[in-house]
């Protein structure tokens, strides 16, 4: 190329590198939409011929529960792919944390309801906080999936007030973490989120914490188990 | 939720997919929501909206073709209709945050993401009743116009720690910005910070600040908020607002620049940024943001004529200084401006002014007969008309025949015009842009004041800063080739300091736009020769020792 057709800002495109991420965003973006459409039709087609019997009821609960799962992941991955373009708009607001835990609980109706798993919320309904309701509610939705999936028949959701931080935490009656997962600094483990998820959410999540900032700290979490209802218990923690 | 009155309530659904409106018709009415209608497009949801009021309004963002979910909700705040302050919930695929930046001013009381659950839908409602219910009187009173009655309201809710206090806050700030009570929004912005660095208050502070003329205080704020948030679209409208009192039109030009690149879908920006940027006599970026505008005007209640015309008149400019770059713009600029008519209802004047406009198109675009045929028929509907109203697409009339090298004929329709308007001081200003001297005192004032002021700076050596001067005037004067020489000079010996080749470029452009307008008789026609020379010889000079 000469120096003359560089100064004239053209390019030449066959030479150009593939940008792989850009590349995945977007098929990312339109795979959501056909998503989307899917979820939708099932939705609609469940409506007109409802399951005939158990099994039929089964096979749809799996239907809705898996592509809902991907749903999430996909809205994951975009989040994922902003934030790494700096395109991520982070807006910190003041909330009621028991709006975005009934919220997330509201979208999973059908899910818990089908695993027939008892919630119980614990929140003063007028404590207030600051973070981005929209993040927040994502994750929060993803820990209340994983759960629903691992755990027995109970989930705690609740958020208190904790040192200066607002501590959501999501407990389950299930078998807990794996021990590998309790040890070394969490965020870096290699090992799967809940035991059968990709390591997405969880990367998802601490970024989502990692936005979370103020003179007092950032945002973190922490995962035990033994949890008030036996089983594994996660906190996120807002500062 | 019967006490919070759902069976009272009227919505109206709209979705593009029939399926998708039916099942939402359902669930509104397994929760108890007395009346639902459905809509189909935005089109038809407007319609509805201007015929009833609705309580609530559940819309899909992306209709597919037509208006788009946001673009109906700025209807229906922006113009007066039933529904202005309906509670709308904007339905959407993707998370909220894309549509929040192509946002201008308006924002939906929800947005919910699809897929759409009974619980979810039901929870986010009753959310959403409760808030209304408890700011009811606060709203009511200021869409009554009694702020003051507002303020006290939301001062007592706050006071007995209402669950919306934050809210309150918010109205609260707004309430005393309109009512000009400054220090007492400051206060409230103020308290809200000290607390915690919230956005939206940081914001209120820099509207304080401007509201106080304390411009070095709203530029501080602003940057903060922009370092913590690069991507906050109301702090670059802002910034724009600090620069546009401070009639920084270069510094206006980079932020909507700068707001435009990150979201491009914002046709207030855009109209924006074509405005100022050819005010600036940057007409690549001028012509550029206009055809966006008005692609994003398609289906916007933002849509203007005059955005229409700006673009074919920029575009006509453009291709008086660069073919080249005028050329892809000039397909469009045609159609953009055959559909004046149609998109904005037919009336005289504007059928002449969109055949002026097509003429002078058809001219850069090398189809000489169509110019023509344009012409007479823009001739034939105008006729001899003596209506004051009519000046502007006279002036468009004299352009059009210098374009298509009817001179003469030119001359003598500047003539009439200047004969007709001779004690009109407004009129001639108008007519200034059109003439080498300016007949207006106010221009005539304004040439004396730029020349005295680039001239000062000229022998001062800032070449920059001389340049500026008299480009500011020539935007007013473009036909002023004194003015435009006296540019040209002060460019080339800012070129001889330092050679660039955006400068150069410049020069170029600038000379074959006198080159048009410039005849063998004119008394700085030797000065115009002089200075080509001069900067034929610089780039000679430039070139060999780049070579050496």
């Amino acid at each position: 190329m000469s120096s003359s057709e560089q100064k004239t800002g053209k390019t030449d495109h066959g030479q150009m590198p593939i940008d792989f991420s850009f590349v995945l965003a977007s098929s990312v973006h339109d795979m959501k939409n056909s998503l989307g459409m899917l979820l939708h039709t099932l939705s609609a087609m469940m409506e007109n011929s409802p399951p005939k019997d158990a099994e039929q009821a089964r096979f749809f609960s799996t239907l809705e529960y898996e592509a809902a799962r991907i749903n999430g992941e996909l809205v994951q991955l975009l989040s994922l792919y902003r934030m790494d373009e700096n395109t991520m708009v982070v807006v910190i607001d003041e909330h009621h944390p028991i709006d975005i835990i009934e919220e997330q609980i509201a979208r999973n109706d059908t899910l818990l309801k089908s695993r027939g798993i008892e919630i119980q919320i614990d929140c003063d309904s007028d404590l207030i906080w600051y973070f981005d309701n929209e993040l927040i509610g994502g994750v929060l939705n993803n820990l209340v999936v994983n759960c629903a999936r691992y755990c027995r028949k109970q989930l705690l959701v609740s958020a208190t007030e904790e040192n200066g931080f607002l501590c959501i935490s999501v407990a389950d009656d299930g078998q807990g973490y794996p021990d590998n997962m309790l040890l070394g600094p969490l965020p870096q483990t290699a090992v799967s989120f809940s035991s059968g998820n990709t390591r997405l959410g969880l990367l998802f999540t601490r970024k989502v914490l990692e936005l979370h900032n103020t003179r007092k700290g950032q945002g973190y979490m922490t995962i035990a188990n033994n949890g008030p209802l036996g089983g594994g218990v996660l906190k996120l923690y807002l500062p | 939720m019967a006490d919070l009155g759902y069976y009272k309530m009227h919505a109206l659904i709209v979705d593009d997919f029939e399926n998708f409106r039916g099942t939402l018709y359902k669930m509104l009415m397994d929760l108890g929501i007395g009346n639902a209608d459905s809509a189909a497009t935005g089109e038809e949801a407007l319609r509805f909206c201007k015929a009833r009021n609705y309580d609530l309004i559940l819309c899909d963002n992306n209709l597919g073709k037509g208006k788009s979910g946001q673009q109906v909700l700025e209807e229906l705040r922006s113009t007066n209709n039933p529904c202005s302050d309906s509670l709308f919930i904007l339905v959407s695929a993707e998370s909220s945050k894309g549509i929040i930046m192509a946002a201008y001013d308006y924002e939906p009381d929800a947005y919910l993401a699809k897929p759409i659950t009974p619980k979810a839908l039901d929870q986010r409602l009753s959310r959403m009743i409760e808030q209304r219910v408890e700011l009811k009187a606060a709203l009511a009173a200021q869409k009554a116009g009694d702020d003051q009655l507002a303020i006290e309201i939301c001062k007592e809710l706050i006071a007995k720690g209402s669950r919306h206090a934050n809210t309150c806050q918010k109205l609260l700030g707004q309430l005393y910005l309109k009512r000009n009570e400054i220090a007492a929004a400051e206060a409230v912005y103020r308290t809200v910070l000290d607390n915690r660095e919230l956005e939206w208050a940081q914001l209120g502070m820099v509207k304080t600040k401007l509201a106080q003329s304390d411009f070095l205080g709203a530029q501080q704020w602003l940057e903060n908020i922009l370092q913590a948030n690069p991507l906050c679209m109301k702090a670059y409208d802002l910034q724009a607002e600090l620069f546009k009192l401070q009639n920084d039109s270069e510094g206006l030009q980079n932020v909507l620049q700068k707001a435009t690149d990150i979201s491009p879908l914002s046709i207030l920006r855009q109209q924006a940024l074509g405005d100022v940027a050819q005010q600036n006599n940057d007409l690549i970026t001028a012509a550029n943001a206009l055809k966006r505008a008005v692609k994003l005007g398609e289906n916007s209640c933002f849509d203007k004529a005059e955005v229409h015309s700006l673009f074919a008149q920029t575009t006509i400019d453009l291709f008086s200084i660069d073919k080249e770059l005028a050329k892809p713009l000039l397909r469009e600029a045609i159609a953009c401006i055959n559909n004046l008519e149609d998109n904005f209802g037919k009336t005289n004047l504007r059928r002449v002014e969109s055949l002026l406009l097509e003429s002078q198109l058809q001219v850069c675009a090398g189809d000489q007969r169509r110019a023509q045929d344009a012409l007479t028929s823009a001739q034939a509907s105008l006729g001899s008309t003596k209506d004051e109203a009519a000046l502007p697409v006279q002036i468009e009339m004299v352009r059009t025949l210098r374009l298509l090298g009817k001179t003469d004929e030119a001359q003598r329709h500047l003539n009439d015009l200047l004969h007709q308007y001779a004690n009109n001081e407004e009129q001639l200003q108008n007519l200034d842009v059109l003439l080498d001297e300016p007949r207006s005192e106010k221009n005539k004032l304004m040439v004396a004041e730029i020349n005295k002021k680039g001239i000062a700076f000229y022998n001062a050596k800032d070449f920059t800063a001389a340049a500026d001067a008299f480009k500011t005037a020539l935007q007013k004067l473009p036909n002023h080739i004194g003015l435009r020489l006296n540019y040209v000079q002060a460019m080339i010996d800012k070129l001889k300091t330092h050679f660039e080749t955006g400068i150069s470029e410049k020069i170029q452009q600038t000379f074959t736009k006198t080159s048009a307008i410039i005849s063998q008789q004119h008394p700085q026609f030797q000065r115009y020769r002089q200075l080509n020379d001069v900067y034929n010889t610089v780039v000679r000079t430039y070139e060999k020792d780049k070579r050496g």
